[in-house]
This record gives structure tokens, C-alpha cells and sequence, in this order.
């Protein structure tokens, strides 16, 4: 995405290079697909269609903070928003280990997030997720460390 | 079995979509939503709304239920009527219900219809059209009565009378025909019940009873069934069984006072 760019929605072409496919998420330190870690690749699997909108909500909040964002700096100069990303920043390092959720209530005054309400805070609520989590390998892929 | 790293985020999950997809192409059928085939109507009359909405929700040619209500809470002052698939008007109605709730106590004013409308636009907007939730809002507030609809990718209209669902175009014969401006409380009453029999006869997604809300400045009145136009005849015989139908061999009881003791030996 543009940095720059005064989209108020993500855009609904997909990008470019999106037909292409990478093992850059998947890779272990080697540079190859991970299959002790992650089992077996599947090209199958990747070529098909993702639903219409997985995309497009993805990338929603990230489009929203850009706009404004831009919007800022455009209005005020460049300091506003390296203000605002700082003040983020800081408020988004004091979390928890990465397999237990983070309330983060101060990044969501800073966000506007706190006196509202959306489909993400009481459908699938990641604090009610049952799935077994390894914190040493959440602390490396949080950390980038691979081994 | 891959291995999750990072919690899973809130919201849609659409990590079995892909799956899915391969299933349908290999022939699987998937089950489809409970739809309210719905007839809702809303109108303004002389000093507020009347909204009002048949009783059937469907699944496919499916009565699924009989007598659901498709008029629903939105704030003290406002009121939603849904079509489209059940479960997405309900949650709809719902998640922006307690948004209005937040911003009430927030601003501590009462809520507006506009207000509320522009979130469901904007919701519905997001998720282009898959809530397919088309909502009727209607409701009183400083700028007097209001009454609006979304689709489900979020346009708007804003009009002195709307219809919504598959029994709309029976309905709005009706009003197109009857509505005027200044309607007195009553006849705008009767006007919303002949829209909504209009679509519960002539529609067949739509049935049994109406329902009618009516919103006025500090006062709201709901009336469940205010016509039930397709009661059904009381059964002329009763088909309980009598006492003794059945034949016992023997009878044993046992009077129990005060429960056994249990075994902990």
C-alpha cells in the first residue's frame, strides 16, 4: 500500500504479485518451507480462491490508520503522525507472552477502539480460543529468531 | 498439524473456506441460511412511525417459524424491522443496538436515527453485501419522527413510507395507493396492517401474523399479533387420551421422604 494514498477502503483488485507464491512466511533458517514445523506444503491447496473478502478485512483497519494518517500530516506536517505512531508504539510493547491475550486498554484509547463495539470482540474472542500454543516457538516467530 | 504462533484474531474465521470450496467442487452440497422472506413496512404518520411485520421466517419452501419477530430494540426511541437472512438482521440489529448503548452513555444524549443508520451503513458497507441484513429504522428524536432503510450494501433511503423483503411489492401497492401526508395515529395503524396482510396473503414468504410498533415522541407501543388473520379453527373433538388407556399388569410404588443415605463405605 501506498503510504501516501487517501484510500478510505482497501482497494478490490488485488495487488500486484499476488498470483505468485511464497515460502517466505513458511521458511526455516535454511530458506526452505519448514515441514518438520509446519507438515507438508500443498500447491493445491494455495491456488485456490480465498473468499472475497478476506482480503478486504484484512487490510480494513490497516487502510482506515493510513488514511488518517495521511490526512494528518497532510493538515498538520509529518510530526503529527510520527507522534501519534510513537505514542502506539510505546503503549503497544508492555504485552503479554504471546500465547496469552493482551487487553492493550490504552492502545485502544489511543485507537478510539475503547467505547465501541465490532464483530472482532465477541465473535471467535481470541480469549476464548481453546487451540494448545507453544510459547517458545510464539516468543521466536514474535522475536524473528529461526532456527 | 500446523502450529498456530500467533493468537488467532477476533471476527470472521475463514480458514475453512478454501476447504470448502474443494468439497463443492467435488459435488458436496452445503446447507443455506434460514431466510425471513420477510414483508416489513414503516410509515411516517402526524406525530411519529408506525412499523410493521408479518411473523414467517423460511428456509428454502420451509416454514421454519411461525411467529418470529422481525420488529426489534434498537434504542428507547428507535426500532429496526429485518429481512434477509435471519441470523444476520438479528446479529445486526444486535452489535448496533450496543454500539448506540455505548454512545449513549458516552455522550449521555438520546440517540438519533440517523446515528444509528449511518453505523449499519457503514458496517454493511464493510462486508459488502455477505451480512445480507436490509433493515427498516425507524424511530423518534429531536428532529422529529424518522424513518429510514439500509440495503445490504448499504445504501440508504430515506422516505415517508418503505417497504423491505419479499413481500414488498405487494405492500407497496398498498401504500402507494393509500399513504397521504398527515396520517392520524389510527389510520396509519390500519394503513401498515392492510400493507403487511397485502404481503402475508400474496407472498409466499411471508405469513401469519402482524405486528405493529408504533413510536411517538416519549412513547413507544408494541403490539404483538394486533391481526392474526390466519388463526387456526379450534380442533372440534379433544384427542387427549383418557385416563387408563393403557393397560397396567401390576403396580408397585415406593413413597420416598427424605432421599436414601449414599454409599461412601
Amino acid at each position: 500500500m501506498a503510504t501516501q494514498s487517501l484510500r478510505v477502503v482497501p482497494s478490490s483488485h488485488p495487488g500486484e504479485g499476488s498470483s505468485s507464491k511464497s515460502i517466505a512466511s513458511t521458511a526455516n533458517s535454511f530458506g526452505v518451507h519448514d515441514t518438520f514445523r509446519l507438515g507438508t506444503r500443498s500447491i493445491a491447496n494455495e491456488l485456490l480462491p480465498s473468499h472475497p473478502l478476506e482480503r478486504r478485512l484484512d487490510q480494513w483497519n490497516q487502510t482506515q490508520i493510513n488514511l488518517k494518517l495521511t490526512m494528518e500530516r497532510r493538515i498538520y506536517g509529518i510530526h503529527a503522525p510520527i507522534r501519534h505512531l510513537m505514542e502506539r508504539n510505546i503503549v503497544s510493547k508492555v504485552q503479554r507472552a504471546p500465547i496469552l491475550p493482551s487487553s492493550n486498554l490504552a492502545l485502544d484509547i489511543l485507537m478510539g477502539k475503547d467505547e465501541t463495539i465490532e464483530f472482532d470482540d465477541f465473535l471467535n474472542d481470541p480469549e476464548l480460543s481453546i487451540e494448545p500454543m507453544d510459547l517458545h516457538a510464539s516468543m521466536e516467530h514474535k522475536l524473528g529468531i529461526k532456527f | 498439524m500446523t502450529q498456530r504462533l500467533e493468537l488467532p484474531k477476533g471476527g470472521f474465521n475463514f480458514e475453512n473456506y478454501q476447504r470448502n470450496v474443494a468439497l463443492e467442487q467435488q459435488g458436496l452440497k452445503l446447507p443455506t441460511p434460514t431466510k425471513t422472506g420477510t414483508t416489513v413496512v414503516g410509515i411516517i404518520f402526524k406525530d411519529g412511525v408506525v412499523l410493521g411485520a408479518d411473523t414467517r421466517s423460511t428456509a428454502g419452501s420451509i416454514v421454519q417459524d411461525k411467529n418470529c419477530d422481525k420488529i426489534r430494540y434498537m434504542a428507547p426511541n428507535v426500532y429496526c424491522c429485518g429481512a434477509g437472512t435471519a441470523a444476520d438482521t438479528q446479529f445486526t440489529n444486535s452489535l448496533i443496538c450496543s454500539q448506540l448503548e455505548l454512545h449513549r452513555l458516552a455522550t449521555g444524549r438520546e440517540t438519533r436515527v440517523c446515528t444509528a443508520l449511518t453505523l449499519v451503513k457503514q458496517m454493511l458497507f464493510k462486508y459488502q453485501g455477505h451480512v445480507s441484513a436490509a433493515l427498516i429504522l425507524g424511530g423518534y428524536d429531536v428532529t422529529g419522527p424518522r424513518l429510514l432503510a439500509v440495503a445490504p450494501h448499504g445504501s440508504t433511503d430515506k422516505l415517508p413510507y418503505l417497504v423491505m423483503g419479499s413481500g414488498s411489492y405487494a405492500a407497496i401497492a398498498i401504500l402507494e395507493n393509500r399513504w397521504k401526508k398527515d396520517l392520524e395515529r389510527q389510520e396509519a395503524i390500519d394503513l401498515v396492517q392492510e400493507a403487511i396482510e397485502a404481503g402475508i396473503f400474496n407472498d409466499l414468504g411471508s405469513g401469519s401474523d402482524v405486528n405493529i410498533t408504533i413510536i411517538e415522541k416519549g412513547k413507544v407501543d408494541n403490539i404483538k399479533g394486533y391481526a392474526r388473520p390466519n388463526r387456526r379453527e379450534p380442533k372440534c373433538r379433544s384427542y387427549k387420551f383418557a385416563r387408563g388407556s393403557t393397560a397396567t399388569l401390576n403396580l408397585s410404588a415406593v413413597t420416598v421422604t427424605e432421599g436414601d443415605a449414599m454409599d461412601t463405605s
